[in-house]
């Protein structure tokens, strides 16, 4: 497994990333990337170095239907690629076309939110770091998971550093699966990010988890909770430990990016 | 010709190739009495279908040209354009769209919803053509034609809805039950022409049922009428066929038929449903500009007596001189009359008016407002306007994509030169994604296109009708330069020995620009008088015309001019001309030139034991692949790949996947190629060069 892992860093890293010389041709990117790595989604989650999670790890950001929750998962996926880590979105309920639309329209508006030109370039340097699967909800199982995973690595094609999955339905039977797949991620070496969707009638806050999740919220080490009010999405940490910034990143409503009220 | 509008419907057929449109085609033709005989795409007869007329579209099986023709069913009159299915065509495909009311878009109840299918629904929600679907090939093993519209909502996004449920599938296949009338529908005779209206069988009855209250939840979204007769039980046919129509029209909901047009079954209802659910060309809103009101737009009415607008969406070259296919928006084309060509202003005379049965045609007087024709003796291109005197209206210009790959050709001898010459002339002129040029360093004939086939088919064709035996070269890909960065230019051009002198001095920069070229004049006191600053623009765009590199265009670049000298005497359009493409190629050398190829999108479908392997062989082709879509049996790898590593794919894959897998490819954007592939094809120009020289 190490030796993939060392592989795979090898393959992925580009000119530039292995020392510190930054090319002449590569300094305006690299400034656009700086830039935007900067407005992490996760700056409420207080860590030790840059990645919350660890290989095995999981984190979920919850909500009901329709609030926000695939936008928040893209944006984080987005700062992850622009730090030149790959991400394997996994989607079971959006076709392929779909999912490149969320990323190209999260992209699009935060290029536009932050005026930043020149995207072309700066989007075509992060898309070999993404791959994109779908599978039929029902079709889905972490052995068929695992089996694509290996598609792409034995190949080289691809070396997921990051896992997002997004349409899994969560019950008190996604125990065992869950374990399996912590077990194939602390394997591969990827942490993984879910959507998870709670009841209409769950009220989410600080303290109480919906109760899809609490049976299986051992299993997580990070929980995200997204809720609508008036005017913006309140982003609340219910599990995690919480940043000085907590309290001051919110979603808009009409881009869902993340924002900072400072 | 009977002039009721509201009983004329212009419909396209749309469909993945070997979908089996054309056969469809031919099963309407046959039960609406304008054949008297079924030939198949495929059969035995070696008659082919009456739609494919060209003999190349006969031996391949697929459908290249997009013969137009009429029929009549139930006292409507149906103008039918039967479209081709691969993808290389697909400006034949957008164009019979664009003079569309309604399409019929085609599935295999086996395949379901394929890439191409994909690729032809755009194309319809481009031209916002509503529809209403047909799941062929129900005798087939495999067949589940329920499976197929669940596809239309998951991948098409559509709301598709069963009009009816096959009684029995695959070699068992009988006939259909309409859920409109709640009756079995079973269809009798040789050719399947006696159309028997029976009970619906009582192991389908539950079904049926079941089916018929989606269709109403489906359809009384679109009447409240029916919502309320719903509520209360008393749904009639026709306000649920006036809810069905309404959702139909508006593209909200698509009505799904069923049956297999090779084994004669589901054809009749397809035609009643064509009559019913499609719109009329008064329900069409069309839109010209009008050139007159700074391109204006102009909303056309379908009204025979207001003054003509009609499109010329396709040209043939025929034993009688050009034919031009001709689609009339607002007022009546009559023979006689004097019709205005707008892009050129030529006004003419219009000879003979024809309505066109695929190679067969009929001679009529006049065309009114919503109702397809042909002339003879029209000099134009494809996709112009024809307008009575008066009015200077154009129909919206069509979506052409530039070509993305060259052939280099060469006659065999002097009579396949001259036929080779005739052949391209009528080929650019019906077709726009069909180009050609000559390349004057190596004196070639360059033909370019939207892929390989695409070529191919011209080049049996030139031998087919015309008799041109040409030798190909090797498939050259489009490529482009541009800059990679900023920099500055200052270029004198000067001749002052003997004779009339040049002189020009142009001065500024460039840098790499979004679109493809923009010129910016910043020269303050006249350092370049005014008279010469459109000699410098035309100068930089003659240079770009061919780069340095590998003297391909060079796109995406900004010109700016700030500075620059003439001499009273010897400055002139010539000396600024040449001035600029000096300064142009100063600049262009120190601004870091690269090139770009073009990446198509490709869409892999295979069997899914196959997929490590396609992703691998993807890979290996300098493909990024965007994702892969798992279907339990089958899976769909969506990657870019640059075109010039698609050569033999097709073998490729066919061997990697025992023919099971298939691809569809289209243009998406042009891409700089890597540093090291960039200096091979710098040496490859190079070699050229000396070799030509």
């Amino acid at each position: 497994m190490e030796k993939r892992r060392e592989l795979a860093r090898s393959l992925q890293n580009g000119p530039g990333s292995s020392n510190n010389i930054i090319y002449l041709r590569e300094r305006s990117i690299t400034m656009l990337k700086r830039e935007l790595i900067l407005r992490n989604p996760l700056s409420i989650v207080k860590t030790e170095d840059k990645e919350p999670l660890k290989e095995g790890q999981f984190g979920a950001v919850l909500a009901k239907a329709g609030v926000g929750k695939t936008a928040f998962l893209v944006q984080l996926a987005l700062s992850n690629l622009l730090r030149d880590r790959n991400v394997l979105h996994v989607s079971l309920t959006q076709p392929v076309r779909k999912v490149c639309l969320w990323y190209e329209e999260v992209f699009h508006n935060i290029s536009q939110e932050y005026q930043i030109k020149n995207t072309t370039e700066l989007w075509e340097t992060i898309l070999p770091h993404r791959f994109i699967m779908t599978f039929n909800k029902n079709d889905f199982s972490i052995d068929r998971f695992e089996e694509r995973v290996n598609d792409l690595t034995e190949q080289g094609i691809f070396f997921p550093q990051l896992v997002i999955i997004d349409g899994l339905d969560f019950d008190e039977g996604s125990r065992e699966s869950l374990t399996e797949l912590k077990i194939l991620a602390r394997e591969m070496g990827f942490p993984v990010w879910f959507a998870i969707t709670v009841g209409p009638d769950e009220v989410l806050k600080k303290g109480t988890l919906p109760s899809n999740v609490e049976p299986i919220s051992d299993l997580f080490d990070i929980l995200i909770g997204l809720k609508a009010s008036k005017k913006e999405i309140n982003i609340l940490l219910l599990k995690g430990e919480p940043s000085k910034d907590e309290e001051n990143v919110y979603l808009d409503p009409s881009t869902l990016l993340i924002k900072d009220r400072k | 010709m009977k002039k009721d509008p509201k009983k004329v419907r212009n419909i396209g057929i749309s469909a993945h190739i070997d979908a089996g449109k054309t056969t469809l085609t031919e099963r309407i033709l046959y039960y609406t009495n304008r054949i008297h005989a079924i030939h198949d795409v495929k059969g035995k007869d070696g008659v082919g279908a009456t739609m494919d007329f060209m003999e190349l579209e006969k031996e391949r099986g697929i459908t290249i040209t997009s013969a137009a023709t009429y029929c009549e069913w139930n006292d409507h009159e149906i103008n039918i354009i039967d479209t081709p299915g691969h993808v290389d065509f697909t400006i034949e495909v957008e164009r019979a769209l664009r003079v569309l009311d309604g399409g019929i878009l085609v599935l295999c109840s086996v395949g379901g919803v394929q890439s191409q299918s994909i690729t032809v629904d755009r194309q319809m929600a481009r031209y916002n053509v509503p529809c209403i679907a047909f799941v062929n090939k129900c005798d087939r093993s495999g067949a589940n034609p329920m499976k197929v519209v669940e596809q239309l909502r998951e991948k098409l996004k559509h709301n598709a809805v069963a009009m009816q449920i096959p009684i029995g599938l695959e070699n068992d296949f009988q006939g259909v039950v309409d859920l409109l009338k709640m009756k079995a529908i079973y269809f009798e005779g040789k050719q399947g022409e006696k159309v028997r209206i029976d009970e619906i069988p009582e192991e389908l009855r539950e079904e049926a049922e079941a089916k018929r209250e989606e269709l109403i939840d489906a359809a009384s979204m679109f009447s409240d009428e029916l919502m309320e007769a719903a509520l209360e039980g008393e749904v009639t046919e026709e306000l649920l066929i006036d809810a069905i129509r309404t959702g139909t029209l508006k593209r909200e909901l698509t009505p799904v038929f069923m049956g297999s047009a090779y084994k004669n079954k589901g054809v009749q209802p397809l035609l009643d449903a064509i009559t019913r659910y499609l719109p009329h060309p008064g329900e069409v809103e069309n839109v010209a500009l009008d050139l007159e009101k700074d391109e204006e737009k102009v909303v056309l009415e379908s009204d025979p007596e207001k003054p003509l607008v009609s499109l010329a969406f396709k040209l043939e070259e025929g034993r009688y001189g050009q034919l031009t296919y001709i689609r009339v928006y607002q007022g009546t084309l009559r023979k006689g009359d004097f019709i205005v060509n707008s892009r050129t202003g030529k006004k003419v005379k219009v000879g003979r008016v024809v309505r066109m049965h695929a190679n067969q045609m009929e001679d009529i007087e006049e065309i009114p407002a919503g109702y397809i024709g042909a002339l003879f003796g029209i000099d134009c291109a494809s996709g112009d306007t024809f307008t009575s005197p008066g009015i200077r209206y154009s129909m919206t210009s069509m979506h052409v994509p530039e070509p993305v790959i060259s052939l280099a050709i060469v006659p065999e001898d002097n009579k396949s030169q001259q036929n080779m010459s005739k052949a391209l002339s009528r080929f650019s002129k019906e077709d726009p994604t069909f180009r050609v040029k000559v390349d004057h360093e190596t004196g070639d004939t360059i033909i370019s296109g939207m892929g390989e086939l695409h070529l191919e088919v011209y080049i049996e064709r030139m031998r087919r009708e015309y008799n041109a035996i040409v030798h190909t070269g090797a498939p050259q890909v489009a490529y482009r330069e541009t800059i990679t960065q900023k920099a500055d230019f200052n270029y004198t051009h000067k001749k002052q020995t003997g004779g009339a002198g040049q002189y020009g001095r142009v001065a500024g920069y460039m840098e790499p620009f979004d679109g493809e070229f923009e010129f910016v004049n910043k020269i303050v006191g006249g350092a370049i008088p005014s008279e010469f600053i459109s000699s410098v623009e035309k100068g930089f765009r003659s240079a770009m015309e061919k780069g340095q590199l590998l003297g391909f265009p060079v796109t995406g670049i900004r010109v700016v001019i700030n500075d620059g000298q003439a001499h009273s005497v010897d400055s002139s359009d010539t000396a600024f001309q040449a001035a600029a493409r000096g300064a142009f190629k100063e600049g262009f050398q120190k601004a870091k030139p690269a090139i770009l190829e073009p990446i198509m999108k490709v869409a892999v479908e295979t069997p899914s034991e196959f997929q490590g392997a396609v992703m691998g062989s993807l890979n290996q082709r300098r493909g990024m692949i965007l994702g892969a879509q798992d279907e339990g049996d089958t899976c769909v790898i969506e990657a870019e790949v640059p075109l010039s590593e698609m050569f033999g794919y097709s073998t490729d894959l066919r061997s990697l996947t025992q023919g099971k897998a298939q691809f569809t490819m289209e243009f998406s954007c042009y891409r700089q190629v890597p540093q090291n592939i960039s200096e091979e094809l710098i040496k490859k120009a190079q070699e050229k060069k000396k070799k030509a020289a």
